[in-house]
């Protein structure tokens, strides 16, 4: 079993967020125990308020831990794809390969509102939207090659040219040409985490996540869910394993329901999803996580990187 | 301590900021992937009391010729806001300044970003505006090719606008030629109120955008004269938008080498330099230049005549003055501006240079420096040892923080 932690970092307008201090030291604790990748997320439907921005709050929080993944929930309406592969990739070698892209497939309003979109995007075009953006990504982490830098400081070559590649894309909504300047992610590419996935998109998914995170309300629909993707994983050519299902448990933690989400055998693992209140992560910390060691299947000498320790193959291959 | 002191900042560059600065035998190649590195740097700058790091920041590849891009460790580094909120986890006191561009963001996005980076180093953020002058980042974002100068900078006008009226609070809901934005911003303010807005665009347009926005402008000068001059100018234009000469700090650049003597300081001068070959020279002239085919001039001829550039037009006036006023060849020029685009380069004991940057600080032509070392580390260790500690035993810099915020650093006013 993985366990992932989503920590909601918006509060409710009007109420005070967490300190990085808080935050820091939930995620060392969760660290501690074993805890794959925590989850960040931030930006709210409704009015709301953060201390922080995702991905700048991972760059921090990448040098006070050492072995958690950290995984930052960015839309493709707030940013370009150039800027955001761009800023993934730096933050993974940051953190020394431990870094994900949670992609959600679902349009906020309110983002939209907010980033020159005022009547938002129309749905079926938000999607085909969000599939380009997320390909130029992967694309652009792929780059640079293994070993494209040589740093010969005596001949004056710095980089082998013939290993670095133009992207060149031109699409239905974006034009990028690339390359990316920053070198090859320590992961060969980051962590992509999906989540929020439309019954269309399951398909995209099986061909693009490494983790898929799904939403649904009890064990046997998220089985449900769960079969048709891995059955989609195979369609499209990759083995079952090669993409990690997480079932998203609703905030409520009685020890018999998480018996029931345990005991299913359809999904890779459990993602817990936190709100922005000290005392919801404390309780978490004294009660859940003691719970979960019985389900922990990693070893510590299991390597070092996010893909590592979610049993993924290089981001590289595919 | 009495009088006037001076501002200083660190602006990082990987390897350093002399084009053939990863050549040098004790510079830190691996730079560009290293984090480890730039905590180091920043904590030099910081025991040194360095009012702030600066990263400058392009999306795209600086040199679009690939054989030319290979020789130079320019197109691989990080991602800059990443890079400072690291480094504000991992730094305490010292000012943290990130480029980022209005062509390619979106304001709400750019002011939560420098809000939230304000709130994880406890009020110490800044950002440098860009307009984005290169064809290269352009092709990363559209077929269309890079905006005319003018269309840049009136897109940058009402960047600056919404960002500042978001940070401020201000009223919400815009709907403008470029931008629509409707709620206020969700990032909880931080302690500076807002983070510090710095500029280097030195066009009539870049000057003007700056006496309106900017607490902090960078500038690039050879001589005192034109340093003066572009200090009277800005300042000169900021009782039209109600602000007072001490609103904005304009600093600069310095490209040091320094040494116990000057001509130690000179053989490691003309060391770097000997490893500069000569077409990086030529290309990297040539982009400031906005010229694509300078290789087809006799290198030891004079710089041709030139058009005026639609990308950094200040930078393209500053080289053609230079070379028009020591009459110098393509070559002499371009060996020249590989040392640090351009910025005034001194090399001299920490006296000599400690008097020629009391020299323009005095001589109201700046109101501090953005310190360029020629490689990384070593220059940047003889700077904070050697040249800081010599502007301290003159009164001119200070020995610790005052404040906690790089608005206290820089002795700004809190915005409104
Ligand atoms: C010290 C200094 C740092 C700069 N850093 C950047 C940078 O990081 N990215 C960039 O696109 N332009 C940078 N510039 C260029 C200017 O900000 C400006 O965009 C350019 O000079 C074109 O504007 P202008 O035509 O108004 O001068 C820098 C300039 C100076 C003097």
């Amino acid at each position: 079993m993985h366990f992932a932690v989503s920590l909601d970092i918006a509060a409710a307008a009007g109420q005070a967020g967490l300190t990085f201090t808080e935050i820091a030291g939930f995620v060392r604790e969760a660290e501690a125990a074993g805890v794959d990748m925590v989850i960040i997320s931030d930006s709210a439907d409704a009015p709301s308020s953060s201390p922080f921005e995702a991905t700048t709050l991972l760059a921090a929080l990448a040098t006070v831990t050492e072995t958690i993944g950290l995984v930052a929930g960015a839309s493709t309406l707030a940013h370009q794809p150039y800027n955001l592969a761009r800023r993934f990739a730096s933050l993974d070698i940051i953190s020394h390969g431990r870094i994900g892209w949670n992609a959600t497939m679902r349009q906020n309003p309110r983002e939209a509102a907010n980033f020159s979109r005022p009547e938002g995007i129309a749905d079926s075009d938000f999607h085909r939207r969000a599939e380009e953006f997320i390909g130029i990504v992967r694309g652009l982490w792929q780059g640079w090659d293994a070993e494209a830098l040589l740093f010969d400081k005596a001949a004056g070559r710095f980089h082998d040219p013939e290993r670095m590649h133009l992207l060149d894309h031109k699409g239905e909504f974006f034009s990028v040409r690339g390359p990316l300047n920053v070198a090859r992610s320590p992961q060969d590419a980051p962590v992509l985490v999906m989540s929020g996935l439309a019954a269309a998109d399951r398909s995209f998914a099986a061909g693009a996540a490494d983790v898929v995170m799904l939403d649904e309300p009890s064990p046997e629909d998220a089985k449900a869910v769960c079969d048709d993707l891995k059955r989609r994983v195979q369609t499209v050519g990759r083995k079952p394993e090669a993409v990690k299902v997480l079932a998203t448990v609703p905030a409520e933690f009685a020890a018999d329901s998480l018996d029931d989400w345990f005991a299913s055998q359809g999904w890779d693992g459990l993602n817990f999803a936190l709100p922005a209140d000290i005392s919801a992560l404390d309780n978490f910390l004294d009660r859940v996580l003691p719970d979960l060691r019985r389900g922990l299947t990693r070893s510590t000498d299991a390597g070092a990187t996010l893909r590592d320790h979610l049993g993924l193959g290089a981001g590289g291959g595919q | 301590m009495s009088g006037r002191q001076m501002k200083l900042g660190l602006f990082l560059w990987a390897t350093g900021h002399h084009i053939a600065a990863w050549r040098h035998p004790d510079a830190h190649v691996t730079a560009g992937i290293d984090i480890d590195h730039y905590i180091k740097l920043a904590r030099t700058a910081e025991a040194a009391k360095f009012d702030m790091v600066f990263c400058e920041d392009a999306a795209g590849l600086r040199e679009a010729n690939v054989q030319i891009a290979s020789q130079t460790s320019r197109s691989i580094g990080f991602e800059p806001v990443s890079l400072l909120s690291a480094l504000a986890a991992q730094t305490e006191r010292i000012g943290l300044v990130s480029t980022a561009s209005t062509g390619y963001n979106e304001p709400y996005g750019l002011a939560r970003m420098f809000a939230s980076l304000d709130n994880l180093s406890g009020g110490r953020a800044g950002w440098n505006l860009v307009t984005s002058a290169s064809p290269i980042e352009a092709a990363n974002f559209g077929s269309t090719g890079l905006r005319p100068h003018a269309d840049r900078y009136e897109r940058a006008r009402e960047f600056a606008t919404v960002v500042t009226g978001l940070w401020r609070r201000g009223a919400s809901g815009h709907d403008g030629q470029s931008f629509s934005v409707r709620d206020p911003l969700d990032i909880e303010p931080s302690p500076q109120g807002a983070p510090v807005m710095v500029q280097a665009g030195a066009s009539d347009d870049g000057k003007d955008l700056a006496a309106r926005t900017a607490d902090v402008v960078f500038s690039a000068a050879q001589t005192l004269e034109e340093a003066k001059a572009f200090h009277d100018d800005l300042k000169g234009r900021l009782a039209a938008y109600g602000r007072e000469l001490d609103d904005i700090k304009i600093m600069p650049g310095v490209a040091p080498i320094v040494a116990a003597t000057k001509a130690e300081a000179q053989a490691k001068y003309d060391a770097l330099q000997e490893l500069i070959p000569d077409d990086v020279g030529v290309a990297l002239l040539s982009s400031y230049l906005s010229i694509s085919d300078l290789w087809r001039y006799p290198i030891d001829g004079p710089l041709p005549e030139l058009p005026e550039s639609e990308g950094m037009k200040s930078r393209q006036a500053l080289v053609i003055e230079q070379a028009r006023r020591d009459g110098l060849s393509i070559r002499q020029l371009a060996r020249y501006f590989a040392g640090a685009r351009g910025h005034w380069r001194v090399v001299g004991t920490p006296a000599q240079i400690a008097d020629e940057l009391q020299a323009r600080f005095e001589g109201g032509a700046a109101d501090g420096f953005n310190v360029m070392p020629s490689w990384f580390p070593g220059e940047l260790d003889a700077f904070a040892t050697l040249v800081v500690p010599e502007l301290q035993r003159r009164g001119l810099f200070r020995k610790d923080y005052e404040g906690r915020t790089l608005r206290d650093h820089l002795g700004l006013k809190r915005p409104a």
